[in-house]
């Protein structure tokens, strides 16, 4: 009869154990508030870059970027102003290239014209599987600590014409002051991402 | 009695681990294999097609199934600036020639709304496409985004597919594998339906 019972609780810990871990899968973003560890990816010179040594006293801004996205091409001017000027304030931007579809030649041509900013090549996207990166251009703004304060798009615009939220520079300036980021998170469409297949 | 007890206790086990580890991530499978055909060259049109502009107000409405009357929806978001969206888009042609009748299936492009006279029409004219043709133009494009499904972060290409009842029942970020959005698709019809398309496609 013991026996029986030992059975018993040994079944119903091993489906708790199953449908705990069906859980914990099914939310493997990286959620707003979530501590990044820190990583090394190759720059596009191949020299290995680690995000704690790039990134700001305040912290930095890991950026998916394509050298092919129209949409990016369209934040390209965006994107460099924001950089620089936050870069005065401690935030540094990180590019990262994450599609399997462009050659290391053309990122790093591509990167070399547009960018003052580091790009680093996330060969096989396991940065952006990390992170749950889907769409060019997409911020991942971490504080002095990796925590992840705000991930999204840069403004609400692509076009640049009629910007009416900042989403991006918002969360920097409501963290630089001590205040709550009132929004965190904001998608907007871009290009998908392409994945090694 | 113990021997049997511990082997039903196995059997549940492993059913209960086969189901969550394969059950979820499982990429569906077609249910049958498709030979592929060539877009039916039909129309010889000679204007450009009507591209309809709609807003986020609109997009909802399309997004609506009523049940027992409806079809299955499929809706491809894309755009003329976007590569691998004008490289899938024979394939969606292939698609809606073959369901014609089965499922509805219509497209919105996220171009800039000055293209719905120009570049947006041109590009279906040349595909020979005759899906219904959207543009959406939104001051939202999050609420417009999350209006589809919350699983989407506005990458395009962008294929859903709702069964009748509205649901949503497979999502693509990026260029599709038409033989898997094939397979999704005979997978909202009535068994009967779906093996029509496999015999009119075999004949």
């Amino acid at each position: 009869m013991k026996r029986k019972n030992i059975l018993f609780v040994a079944l119903f810990v091993l489906i708790a154990f199953v449908s705990f871990a069906k859980m914990s899968r099914a939310n493997d973003d990286f959620a707003v508030g979530k501590t990044l560890d820190n990583f090394t990816l190759p720059d596009i010179n191949g020299k290995k870059q680690s995000f704690n040594d790039l990134k700001g006293k305040n912290g930095a801004v890991v950026i998916f970027l394509s050298a092919q996205c129209p949409v990016v091409k369209g934040y390209n001017g965006r994107i460099n102003k924001i950089a620089e000027s936050y870069k005065a304030k401690g935030i540094n931007f990180i590019g990262i290239n994450s599609n399997s579809t462009e050659s290391l030649a053309w990122v790093k041509s591509h990167a070399e014209e547009n960018y003052k900013f580091p790009m680093l090549v996330d060969k096989g996207n396991v940065l952006a599987d990390q992170l749950g990166a889907n769409v060019t251009p997409e911020a991942f703004y971490f504080n002095e600590k990796n925590v992840l304060m705000y991930h999204g798009a840069i403004d609400n615009d692509r076009s640049g014409k009629n910007v009416t939220e900042s989403y991006l520079t918002v969360a920097f300036d409501s963290a630089l002051n001590g205040k709550t980021i009132a929004k965190t998170s904001a998608n907007a469409f871009g290009c998908s991402i392409k994945r090694k297949e | 009695m113990k021997n049997i007890l511990l082997f039903g206790f196995v059997i549940i086990f492993a059913q209960v681990l086969v189901t969550e580890t394969f059950g979820q991530k499982q990429k569906p499978k077609p249910r049958t294999s498709v030979k592929k055909t060539p877009p039916k060259a039909t129309a010889t049109v000679l204007n450009l097609p009507k591209v309809t502009q709609i807003d986020e107000a609109a997009l909802k409405n399309l997004l609506k199934r009523d049940g027992e009357m409806s079809k299955p929806l499929l809706i491809n978001f894309w755009a003329t600036w976007c590569d691998p969206c004008r490289e899938e888009f024979p394939e969606l042609v292939k698609i809606d020639a073959d369901y014609k009748g089965k499922i509805d299936f219509i497209t919105i492009s996220l171009d800039d709304s000055a293209e719905i006279n120009r570049e947006v029409p041109k590009f279906l004219v040349n595909m020979k496409a005759e899906m219904p043709a959207y543009l959406l133009k939104t001051d939202n494009e999050e609420a417009a985004i999350a209006s589809v499904t919350k699983d989407w972060q506005g990458g395009l290409p962008f294929t859903v597919l709702l069964n009748e009842k509205g649901e949503v029942v497979y999502i693509r970020q990026g260029k599709i594998k038409p033989e898997i959005v094939r397979g999704e698709i005979d997978k909202t019809l009535p068994i009967e339906a779906a093996k029509q398309i496999q015999n009119t496609k075999a004949n």
